[in-house]
C-alpha cells in the first residue's frame, strides 16, 4: 500500500460527531431501498415461516430473530457509514488475511449443516464466514485496483487481482459452497471492468474458463453435477434431482399476478418447496405476493442498485467508487442467480437472495456493505460527479 | 490541502453499462416471470393443488343379493387392497418396488412395474390397483407400518364380493370383475374408475346399475412427505342397492341335490332345471349344472381352474337354463295340439287308430313307440302317441285328419315364445330355431319335406328350444294364455329395506289360442301323469306335464361300455294346478332336462326327469311357499 492513494478527508481529521449536516450527506435512495428491503425480507421471513403448519416448536422464533437482525443491520450500517471508509482501505492486506484465516478455520472446524461445512459457532450463533467474505472482498479488490487506477490496463493488475481472489474462492468451494465461490468471481469481474481493465483480457479469462470447463466439472460433485443437468431437463427425474426446481417453478407460477396471499402459499409450508426461507425464498415469495410482489422487489433492488452506482460516479476517489462498483456486483449477480434459479434460468447453487433469504450473517454483511457504501456517499464532493 | 483531486473513475461509461446490464438482466427476469405467472400461472396454480390435495375415492358397497326370503345369497367380505400412486413414487426406484410388491401381492415384478409405468403415463395423480384379489391383513399391516419403504402406496379397506355358494347360483348371478380400459373409456362420465370392479355377467351385470353405488370423495391436504396434514372435503359414498331376487333358495337347493344326485350316479351328465310362477313370469329356482364357482373370478382364477374350466366339454360357463339350446322332443306336442285345435282341423274327439308301430310314406318308415290303438287328442298326448301327432300335423295313413302344415304349427310356436328370447333379465339368451317350409329354403336352401313336418310335430328335425322356453311356454297354457317375460328381480331395496324399485310383470303377449283348447291341453297334460308317459307312483299333488325324448338314438355311435355316444336327453315340463282340475291356478311350473340320460343301458327306462319332478314339488311343496 502506498501512503498517496490515502487522502484523508476534512471531515474524516476533525472526528466530529454525526451532525445533521452529515445525515444529509446519506444517500435517499440507497438508504431507502435498503430499509425498504430489509423490511422486505422480515415480511417475507413472518410469512413463509408462519404458514409452516408441519413446523414443530416457536413459529415466532425466525421472525424474532429476523428483526433483531435487522435492528442490528441498520444500527451496523448506519455505524460504519460514520467511519471513513479510507480506514478500510488502509487495513485491506489485514483484512485479507483474516478473510483466507476465517475461511481456513471454517474448513477445520466448522460446523456442517446440509453437507456443506459454512458455519463456525461464535457467542451461541452460527457464524456464517463467506458471507462476510465476500464483502472483505470487496474491499481488498477496491483497495487493489484503486491503487492502481493509473495502471489498470495493465495486465499485471488483473493478474495480481486473480491471484487474490483465487485461494478465497478455492476455500469456499472446498466448503463446499459452490455459489459464494462463484460470487467471488462475480466480485471479481465486476470490479475489474468498471476499473477499467482491458476488455480483451476480461473476455480471454472468461473464455479460458469456459475451456476449462471440462477440467470443472470433473472436479465438480456428483450432486452439483445432477444439478446442472437437471436444470437442463427437470423432468428427467421429477422426484430426484428436478424436484426442487418444479416445485419452485409450480410455487412462482402459482402465485399468478397477485399470489396467494401472506402466509396462504402451500408449496412451502407442506414441505414441496425446499429451504423455503433462504436459497428459495424467491419462489415462496413469488407463490404468496404473485407477480406484482416480485415486481416490486425487483424495482426496489434496481433502484438500489442503480443508487449505488451513481454513488460510485460521485465518490471522492477511486476506492470509494469501486468499493460501490464490487458491493453491486456482489448483490446484482446474487439476485439473479438466486432468482434466475428459482424461475429455472439458472441452475440450482445455493446463493442467498440478498435482504429476503433469512440469514444473519447475510443480512448483517450487506448491511456492513451499505455502511460502507453510504460513508462513501457522505464523503462525497458535492458537484464532483461526472455527467453519464 | 490537496492540488488536485483523482477522480472517482476514468470509465464512466462502463458504469452506464452496468446500470443498463441491470436493468436489463432485470426485465428479463421479469418477462420470465411474467411468462411463469401470468401466462401459465392457471395451470402451476392446477400442479401447486394436484400437488398438495388428493382426491382420495371412497368405495360405495356393492348392494348384497338375497332370494325372495331375505337370504343372502352374494355378500361383501372386508379386505384389503393395495394400490400406488404414480406421482409419489420416484421413478429410480419403481422397478425394486415393484419387485416387492409383486411378491407380497402373488403377481409377477414386472406385471406390477408395468402397470405402474401406465398409470404413469395416463394419471399419475391417481391410484392404481396393484392388488389383483383381496389382500390378506398382515400384508396389508406390514406396508402399513413401513410406508416409507413404499412411497406412494396405499392401502385401503375394500369389500371382497363373496358368493356364498358359488356354483349353485353362479349361472343366474354371474360376477364381478375388474373393469377393461375400454369398458372404463364408456363409462368414465358414469362414474367408473380405473380399479373398478363391474358386473361380468349374470345379474351382476344386468343390474349393475342398482348394485354399483356411487363413489364418495375425501379430499386430504398432504405434505412434500405424503402425510395427511388434514382432511379438506369429505363426501360420503352412496352404497348401492340390495337386490331381492325372486328365487326360492330352498327350491333352489332341493332342485341342485336332485341333479347333483343324478350326475353322480352318470344317470346323465348335465342338467338344467327351472322353476316359475306361470302367474306373474317369477323365476323360482333355475339350476344349470355343472356350474362353476364364480369365486374364483372374483379372487383371481389360476390357470389350473382356468384349463379345468375351459376344456370341460360340458360348458359349466353357460347357463344351458336360457344359452344353449335343445329339441324338445315330446314336449313340442302341446304346439302342435294348440295349433290343430285352434286351426279347427283337430278337436277333443279327434280319433287316430294307431294300428302299428309305424307306416311308410314315399319310402320312409315313420315309428311310434308303440301301437296304441284307438287314441282321441288327450289320450294321444297322455300316452305321447307320435302317430296321433303326426296325423294332426300332417295327415297319416292311419287317419283321415287333414293336418294343420307346418307354417300353422310354426305360428303357434312362435306365438308361444319360440324362436325369440323370452325376455329374461339374464345375458346370454339364445333365441332357438322355430322352423318353417320358409326358413328351410333360406338356411338350407332345400324344400320342406313331409317328413320335416312330422319331425317338428313331435319336436325333433329342426326345431331347437331353451329349456326356459319350454317352461315358458307351458306356463302360459298352465296360467289361461298370458306369456310372460320371465324375470329374477323381484325388487331392489335400500339399505333400510324399502323398495326403491319393483319391475312390473312383463306380458310378452296374449295368446291368440281359444281358452278351451287350453283347457283341454291342461287337461291332457294332467293325464300324461294320471294315464300316462309319467307315471307318479302315490303323488301327492296334481301335477301335470309333459315328458319329452329329444333322441339321438345309437345314429351318434357307441362307447365302450356299449352306450350310446349320444343317446337321449330327457325332459319333464309341468305344473302343478292348485286343485285337481283344470283351471288356469297353478302357481308353480317347472322343467327339468337331463342330457345325455341315455347312460344307463336300458333305452326305454323311466324318464329319470319325471320322478325328479314329483319328488322336487313333494319336498317343496310340503311347506307352504310365501308369495
Amino acid at each position: 500500500m502506498t501512503s498517496r492513494s490515502i487522502a484523508l478527508p476534512r471531515s474524516a481529521t476533525r472526528r466530529e460527531r454525526p451532525s445533521a449536516r452529515q445525515l444529509r450527506q446519506l444517500d435517499p435512495l440507497l438508504l431507502a431501498s435498503s430499509l425498504l428491503l430489509i423490511c422486505y425480507g422480515l415480511v417475507m421471513t413472518y410469512s413463509v415461516t408462519a404458514e409452516d403448519r408441519s413446523f414443530s416448536g416457536d413459529p415466532s422464533e425466525f421472525v424474532v430473530r429476523g428483526a433483531v437482525f435487522a435492528a442490528l443491520g441498520i444500527v451496523l450500517m448506519l455505524a460504519v457509514a460514520f467511519v471513513d471508509y479510507s480506514w478500510l482501505g488502509t487495513f485491506a492486506p489485514v483484512l485479507y488475511l483474516v478473510t483466507l484465516a476465517a475461511l481456513a478455520v471454517v474448513l477445520f472446524i466448522g460446523v456442517s449443516v446440509l453437507g456443506g461445512q459454512r458455519w463456525i459457532p461464535l457467542a451461541g450463533q452460527k457464524i456464517q464466514v463467506s458471507e462476510l467474505a465476500k464483502v472483505l472482498m470487496v474491499i481488498v479488490l477496491a483497495k487493489w485496483w484503486a491503487d492502481r487506477h493509473d495502471r489498470a490496463r495493465s495486465i499485471t493488475t488483473l493478474g495480481g487481482a486473480l491471484l487474490l481472489i483465487v485461494p478465497p474462492a478455492l476455500l469456499v468451494y472446498r466448503q463446499p459452497d459452490l455459489g459464494t465461490s462463484l460470487v467471488f468471481i462475480a466480485i471479481f469481474f465486476g470490479i475489474a471492468f468498471l476499473a477499467g481493465a482491458r476488455l480483451w483480457q476480461l473476455t480471454a479469462l472468461i473464455a479460458g474458463a469456459g475451456a476449462a470447463f471440462p477440467l470443472v466439472w470433473s472436479l465438480l460433485k456428483d450432486y452439483q453435477r445432477a444439478r446442472l443437468v437437471a436444470f437442463l431437463d427437470p423432468y428427467a427425474d421429477p422426484q430426484g434431482a428436478g424436484w426442487n426446481i418444479i416445485q419452485s417453478l409450480i410455487a412462482v407460477g402459482s402465485g399468478e399476478a397477485t399470489g396467494k396471499g401472506l402466509t396462504a402459499g402451500t408449496q412451502s409450508p407442506l414441505g414441496y418447496l425446499p429451504i423455503a426461507e433462504s436459497d428459495f425464498v424467491f419462489a415462496g415469495l413469488a407463490e404468496d405476493l404473485g407477480y406484482v410482489g416480485a415486481v416490486i422487489l425487483f424495482a426496489l433492488y434496481v433502484v438500489l442498485l442503480l443508487a449505488a452506482l451513481r454513488l460510485a460516479l460521485r465518490a471522492r476517489d477511486p476506492f470509494g467508487s469501486l468499493l460501490a462498483a464490487g458491493v453491486v456486483s456482489m448483490i446484482a449477480f446474487q439476485v439473479v442467480v438466486n432468482v434466475g434459479m428459482a424461475i429455472s434460468l439458472m441452475p440450482v447453487t445455493g446463493i442467498p437472495l440478498p435482504f429476503i433469504s433469512h440469514g444473519g450473517s447475510s443480512l448483517l454483511s450487506i448491511c456492513f456493505a451499505l455502511g460502507v457504501l453510504q460513508s462513501v456517499a457522505m464523503r462525497r464532493e458535492a458537484g464532483a460527479a461526472p455527467r453519464l | 490541502m490537496l492540488s488536485s483531486r483523482v477522480p472517482p473513475t476514468t470509465h464512466p461509461r462502463r458504469y452506464a453499462t452496468a446500470a443498463l446490464a441491470i436493468v436489463v438482466l432485470m426485465v428479463m427476469l421479469s418477462v420470465r416471470l411474467y411468462d411463469l405467472q401470468i401466462v401459465h400461472g392457471d395451470e402451476y396454480r392446477l400442479l401447486s393443488e394436484q400437488n398438495r390435495i388428493l382426491r382420495l375415492p371412497v368405495a360405495a358397497e356393492r348392494g348384497i343379493i338375497v332370494d325372495r326370503n331375505g337370504v343372502v345369497l352374494t355378500r361383501n367380505l372386508p379386505g384389503f387392497s393395495v394400490s400406488v400412486i404414480p406421482i409419489d413414487l420416484p421413478v429410480a426406484t419403481q422397478v425394486a418396488l415393484a419387485e416387492r410388491l409383486g411378491a407380497l401381492l402373488g403377481r409377477e415384478g414386472k406385471d406390477v412395474l408395468s402397470a405402474i409405468q401406465l398409470q404413469r403415463t395416463q394419471n399419475p395423480y391417481e391410484p392404481v390397483r396393484l392388488s389383483l384379489k383381496p389382500v390378506p391383513r398382515e400384508v396389508a399391516l406390514a406396508l402399513v407400518e413401513r410406508a416409507d419403504a413404499y412411497p406412494g402406496v396405499r392401502v385401503d379397506a375394500d369389500a371382497i364380493r363373496s358368493y356364498v355358494d358359488g356354483p349353485l347360483y353362479s349361472p343366474i348371478l354371474g360376477y364381478v370383475g375388474s373393469i377393461t380400459p375400454e369398458e372404463l373409456d364408456a363409462r368414465r362420465e358414469a362414474g367408473y374408475l380405473p380399479d373398478d370392479a363391474i358386473g361380468r355377467t349374470g345379474v351382476e351385470r344386468v343390474y349393475e346399475r342398482f348394485l354399483r353405488g356411487t363413489y364418495g370423495w375425501r379430499e386430504i391436504e398432504r405434505d412434500a412427505a405424503q402425510r395427511e396434514i388434514q382432511t379438506l372435503a369429505h363426501v360420503p359414498p352412496k352404497p348401492g342397492g340390495n337386490l331381492v331376487l325372486t328365487l326360492d333358495d330352498r327350491l333352489q337347493r332341493i332342485l341342485q341335490k336332485e341333479l347333483d344326485q343324478g350326475i353322480a350316479k352318470d344317470t346323465f351328465s348335465q342338467a338344467v332345471a327351472i322353476a316359475m310362477n306361470p302367474q306373474n313370469g317369477e323365476v323360482l329356482a333355475m339350476v344349470s349344472t355343472p356350474a362353476y364357482d364364480n369365486n374364483i373370478f372374483v379372487t383371481g382364477a389360476t390357470s389350473a381352474q382356468l384349463r379345468q374350466i375351459y376344456t370341460d366339454t360340458r360348458h359349466p360357463l353357460v347357463n344351458k337354463a336360457i344359452g344353449e339350446i335343445y329339441p324338445p322332443g315330446s314336449t313340442f306336442k302341446m304346439v302342435t295340439g294348440l295349433s290343430a285345435l285352434s286351426e279347427g282341423t283337430a278337436t277333443r274327439n279327434t280319433v287316430v287308430n294307431v294300428t302299428a308301430t309305424s307306416f311308410t310314406i314315399a319310402g320312409t318308415p315313420f315309428f311310434d313307440w308303440t301301437a296304441h290303438g284307438s287314441l282321441d287328442f288327450v289320450n294321444g298326448f297322455a300316452h305321447s302317441s307320435d302317430i296321433y301327432f303326426y296325423s294332426l300335423a300332417a295327415g297319416s295313413p292311419m287317419s283321415n285328419n287333414p293336418g294343420v302344415g307346418p307354417e300353422a304349427i310354426a305360428k303357434y310356436g312362435r306365438m308361444l315364445g319360440f324362436g325369440a328370447p323370452t325376455g329374461i333379465d339374464l345375458p346370454g339368451e339364445a333365441s332357438g330355431i322355430m322352423p318353417d317350409p320358409a326358413w328351410k329354403q333360406a338356411t338350407f336352401d332345400e324344400p320342406w319335406t313331409i317328413g320335416n313336418t312330422y319331425q317338428e310335430a313331435i319336436g325333433q328335425g329342426f326345431v331347437a328350444v331353451t329349456p326356459l322356453q319350454l317352461l315358458n311356454a307351458y306356463a302360459a297354457v298352465a296360467n289361461g294364455g298370458t306369456l310372460y317375460a320371465p324375470h329374477v328381480l323381484k325388487q331392489v331395496n335400500d339399505l333400510g329395506g324399502n323398495a326403491t324399485y319393483v319391475p312390473k310383470a312383463e306380458i310378452t303377449r296374449k295368446l291368440a289360442i281359444p281358452s278351451e283348447q287350453l283347457r283341454l291341453l291342461r287337461e291332457a297334460a294332467r293325464r300324461v301323469v294320471t294315464i300316462g308317459h309319467a307315471s307318479m307312483p302315490n303323488a301327492k299333488l296334481p301335477i301335470a306335464g309333459k315328458t319329452g325324448t329329444a333322441e339321438f338314438g345309437a345314429s351318434s355311435g357307441k362307447d365302450s361300455a356299449g352306450r350310446n355316444l349320444l343317446g337321449f336327453h330327457n325332459w319333464f315340463v309341468s305344473f302343478v294346478p292348485k286343485a285337481d282340475n283344470t283351471d288356469p291356478t297353478a302357481e308353480i311350473a317347472m322343467v327339468i332336462f337331463t342330457f345325455d340320460s341315455s347312460k344307463t343301458l336300458c333305452e326305454l327306462c323311466l324318464n329319470p326327469a319325471v320322478a325328479m319332478t314329483q319328488r322336487v314339488y313333494e319336498a317343496y311343496l310340503a311347506t307352504p311357499v310365501k308369495p
